[in-house]
C-alpha cells in the first residue's frame, strides 16, 4: 500500500486527544501597496491535527504563501501585517507573542521548508553546520552533540553516505538531496507543525515522488501536523487529508480530499480541475479559465472570482459566506449559486 | 521509421552528439566532459507536434539548441526540409531561421525590458525584409491579434504584462517570420494552471491554422499528452523510447517511461501517484553509468544492461524502445514487465 493511503487511514483511525497542533482563526493579513493597505488574506480559519496534512491550494497571488508567512510570523515588516485573527501553534498564541517568543517558536515548534532549497541554504556553510545550528540555538546543545544529532537527521532523511557529507556544501548536492537537507533542518528540533511551501515544485517528478514519500513517512513517525502549500492538485490528491482552495485571498472551498475530488463544487475549483492536462487521460479539450487573476487593488468587491466566473449572478457583488453543504457538513463552499 | 512520415520529414535529426567540456573543482580545476547528447535521432513531420520529455539534465534543451545551430554539435546531422542545417552558409542559415523559430520558458528574460513590444515584434520583420514602413505596424497588429492581445499592447513594455501575456508576446515573435517549425522549450512551465491552459489552447489553434510543426520540450507528461501527437523520452542524453502519444501513455514500455508515468501526480485520490520510498537519484551526466544509463535505477536490470547500451529498435509500427526486455524477437519483454507489476 502506498504511504499516502496508509497515512490517510492512520489519521482517521487515531484521532489525537491533544487536539489540533495548529489553529488559525479568522486570519486577515494585509499588505501595503503604495501607502494603502489591502487585505491579501481574508478571514481564513482552519485547524491541523497531528499526523494530518492540510493542503492550501491556489494560483499565484491567492494568498496561500502569505498565510504560511503569517503563521510563521515572518511577514516583512512595514509591508505586511496581520490585521485581525488569531494563530495558535501547539497551545501558544503566535499573534500575541513578542518578537523574541516568536523567534523561540520558529525552528523549534514550527519547521518550514521552502520551494527553492538552493536559495534557502547558506552556500558558504557546511550543511551539517546548518542542521546543527537550531539545536545549539533552541536546545542549548554543545557543538559536538548537535553534530551527532545532525548526522542522525541526515540519515533520517535518507541522504546516502551521510557521515562523509556532513561537511559538504549545498552546491555539492542535487536538487532532491538539497530538499532533504532542508527537511532535516526543519525537523531538527522535532517540531509539532511543519509548513511546506511548494516543497517539490522545483524538483523532477521522480524525485518529487521520493520527497513526498519521505515527508509522509516522517510525518507518521514524528506525529507532525503538516500545512502543505501547493498549486498542484495531483500532489494534493497524493498526500493531503483535507484541502482548502483559495482565490484572491478568500477560502472558496474546504473539504476532505476524497470529498473534494468527488464533488468539486465552487466554480473556481471546478475550473482549475478542468484546466489541468492529465497524464491519465487522452486529450479532452482543455477548458482554460478566461482572463487572469486581478491584481490586489483591482479585485472586485464581493466574490472575488466573479470577474471570471461563468455562473455570475447579481448577488455576487456581495461576498457569500463559506457554507457547509447539506449533504456533507465537512465540505464548505463560498458561492451563492452552488451553496445557496 | 513512421508511417505518418512516408513523405520526407520536415525535420530529420540523425545521430546528434554533443559533449560540453567544463572546468570544475577548487583549488585545482579539472576538465570534465558532460555528454549532453549521445546519438539522438528523430523525425518531425509537417504540422506535427513532437514532445520531448525527460528530467533536468537529460539534454532536451540541448536538442533544440543543436537543431537551431545555436550550438555546434560534435557529430550527427540535422536536415530541415532537405537542407543540411550544419553545413548551411550564413545566407542560407538566415533563410532557414525564418522557418525555424523558438519559444523560451521564461518570456521575461527572453524579451528586452527596454524595447517596446512593437519593436520586439517588428525588428525581425524589418531585418528579414518581410515588410517595411507602415506595413510593419500592420504586421505587428496582426500578430498581436493572432495571439489574443489588444492593439494597445504594441506601445507597451514587457514589464507591463503578466506572465501569460508575455508568453503570448514570445509566441507572436516566433510567428513573426512565418515559420514552419517552432521549438517550444518548456513554454508553459512557468505559468499558473489556468493560464497554462490558455497558452496550450492558443498553440493548438496556431498549429492547425498555420500548419505549424512543433518540437515541444517539457518535463510535464500531462501537458505533452495533451498537446503532442508523438513523444520521445530522453534519459541522460539518449532517447530511450519514442512513439505515438496515446499508445506511449497508455502502455509505456521502457522502465524509465513507466517510472515517469507512475510518478506524475494525478488529481484523483483513487489513483494517486505511487509513493514508495524507492531510492535512486538520477545519475549525473558528467559520469553516466555504463551500458544502459538507467540500469542502476531499473527494477528489471540484467547483466548485459550494465555492459552495453541497448539500441533504439522498432517494436511495433512507429514505436521504438531502447531496452533489452523488448529487443528480442520473441517479444516476451512486455509479458515480463507485466508479470513484475
Amino acid at each position: 500500500m502506498s504511504v499516502a493511503a496508509d497515512l490517510a487511514t492512520g489519521a482517521a483511525s487515531q484521532p489525537d486527544p491533544a487536539g489540533p497542533s495548529l489553529i488559525v482563526e479568522q486570519l486577515t493579513t494585509s499588505i501595503r501597496i503604495e501607502r494603502q493597505w489591502f487585505d491579501a488574506v481574508r478571514d481564513v480559519s482552519f485547524e491541523v491535527h497531528p499526523r494530518e496534512t492540510l493542503a492550501l491550494v491556489g494560483e499565484s497571488g491567492c494568498g496561500k504563501s502569505l498565510t504560511a508567512l503569517s503563521v510563521m510570523g515572518l511577514l516583512p515588516e512595514g509591508v505586511g501585517r496581520i490585521s485581525s485573527g488569531r494563530i495558535t501553534v501547539d497551545g501558544t498564541d503566535m499573534t500575541a507573542a513578542s518578537a523574541a517568543e516568536a523567534q523561540a517558536m520558529r525552528g523549534d515548534r514550527i519547521g518550514m521548508i521552502f520551494q527553492e532549497p538552493m536559495t534557502s541554504l547558506n552556500p558558504v556553510l557546511p550543511v551539517g553546520f546548518q542542521i546543527a545550528e537550531s539545536l545549539v540555538e533552541h536546545r542549548g546543545m554543545s557543538r559536538r552533540q548537535a553534530r551527532q544529532r545532525a548526522l542522525a537527521l541526515m540519515e533520517l532523511v535518507r541522504i546516502p553516505a551521510a557521515a562523509q557529507r556532513l561537511d559538504a556544501y549545498a552546491h555539492q548536492f542535487s536538487g532532491g538531496m538539497r530538499q532533504r537537507v532542508m527537511i532535516a533542518i526543519a525537523l531538527a528540533c522535532s517540531p509539532k507543525v511543519l509548513i511546506a511551501d511548494e516543497p517539490t515544485t522545483a524538483l523532477d517528478v521522480t524525485i518529487q515522488a521520493q520527497v513526498l514519500a519521505l515527508l509522509a513517512d516522517l510525518q507518521r513517525r514524528e506525529g507532525l501536523a503538516v500545512l502543505l502549500i501547493t498549486h498542484n492538485l495531483g500532489v494534493v490528491a497524493a498526500v493531503a487529508d483535507r484541502v482548502i482552495v483559495m482565490y484572491g485571498g478568500d477560502v472558496v472551498e474546504s473539504a476532505p480530499v476524497s470529498e473534494f475530488f468527488a464533488r468539486p463544487t465552487h466554480p473556481y475549483s471546478e475550473a482549475l480541475l478542468a484546466a489541468m492536462p492529465r497524464v491519465d487521460r487522452s486529450a479532452d479539450a482543455l477548458a482554460p479559465i478566461p482572463g487572469q487573476v486581478p491584481t490586489l487593488p483591482d479585485l472586485p468587491p464581493g466574490c472575488r472570482f466573479q470577474s471570471r466566473c461563468p455562473l455570475r449572478i447579481d448577488r455576487c457583488a456581495e461576498l457569500p459566506p463559506l457554507i457547509p453543504l447539506a449533504a456533507a457538513p465537512a465540505h464548505g463552499v463560498r458561492c451563492w449559486v452552488r451553496a445557496p | 521509421m513512421n508511417e505518418s512520415l512516408s513523405g520526407a520529414p520536415l525535420l530529420a535529426v540523425r545521430g546528434l552528439t554533443k559533449t560540453f567540456k567544463e572546468r570544475r573543482g577548487w583549488p585545482i580545476p579539472k576538465t570534465v566532459a558532460v555528454r549532453a547528447l549521445d546519438g539522438v535521432s528523430f523525425d518531425v513531420a509537417r504540422s506535427e507536434a513532437l514532445g520531448i520529455v525527460g528530467e533536468s539534465g537529460c539534454g532536451k534543451s540541448t536538442v533544440a539548441r543543436a537543431c537551431l545551430r545555436l550550438i555546434t554539435p560534435d557529430a550527427g546531422s540535422v536536415r530541415f526540409d532537405g537542407i543540411d542545417v550544419a553545413a548551411a552558409s550564413a545566407a542560407a542559415l538566415r533563410a532557414l531561421r525564418r522557418r525555424l523559430q523558438i519559444v523560451f520558458q521564461d518570456p521575461a528574460s527572453a524579451l528586452d525590458p527596454r524595447q517596446r513590444i512593437s519593436d520586439a515584434l517588428g525588428e525581425s520583420i524589418k531585418v528579414h525584409g518581410i515588410a517595411s514602413g507602415n506595413d510593419v505596424t500592420a504586421a505587428v497588429l496582426r500578430l498581436l491579434d493572432e495571439v489574443g492581445l489588444p492593439p494597445s499592447a504594441a506601445r507597451r513594455y514587457p514589464h507591463e504584462f503578466s506572465g501569460g501575456q508575455r508568453q503570448r508576446i514570445g509566441i507572436a515573435r516566433a510567428l513573426a517570420l512565418g515559420p514552419d517549425l517552432v521549438f517550444a522549450d518548456e513554454p508553459v512551465s512557468a505559468l499558473d494552471v489556468s493560464v497554462q491552459a490558455q497558452i496550450l489552447v492558443l498553440l493548438d489553434e496556431l498549429r492547425h491554422r498555420r500548419e505549424l510543426a512543433f518540437v515541444f520540450i517539457s518535463h510535464d507528461l500531462g501537458v505533452v499528452r495533451h498537446f503532442c501527437q508523438r513523444v520521445a523520452v530522453m534519459y541522460l542524453g539518449r532517447i530511450v523510447e519514442e512513439g505515438p502519444v496515446p499508445a506511449i501513455f497508455e502502455e509505456p514500455l521502457h522502465p524509465y517511461t513507466r517510472l515517469l508515468k507512475s510518478s506524475s501526480p494525478i488529481p484523483d485520490p483513487a489513483q494517486a501517484v505511487a509513493l514508495d520510498l524507492q531510492e535512486g537519484e538520477p545519475p549525473s551526466p558528467v559520469d553516466p553509468p555504463s551500458g544502459c544509463h538507467f540500469h542502476p535505477r531499473c527494477p528489471f536490470v540484467m547483466e548485459r544492461c550494465k555492459v552495453t547500451a541497448p539500441e533504439l529498435k522498432e517494436v511495433a509500427p512507429g514505436r521504438r524502445v531502447a531496452c533489452y526486455l523488448f529487443s528480442d524477437a520473441s517479444g516476451n519483454g512486455a509479458g515480463a514487465v507485466a508479470a513484475r507489476q
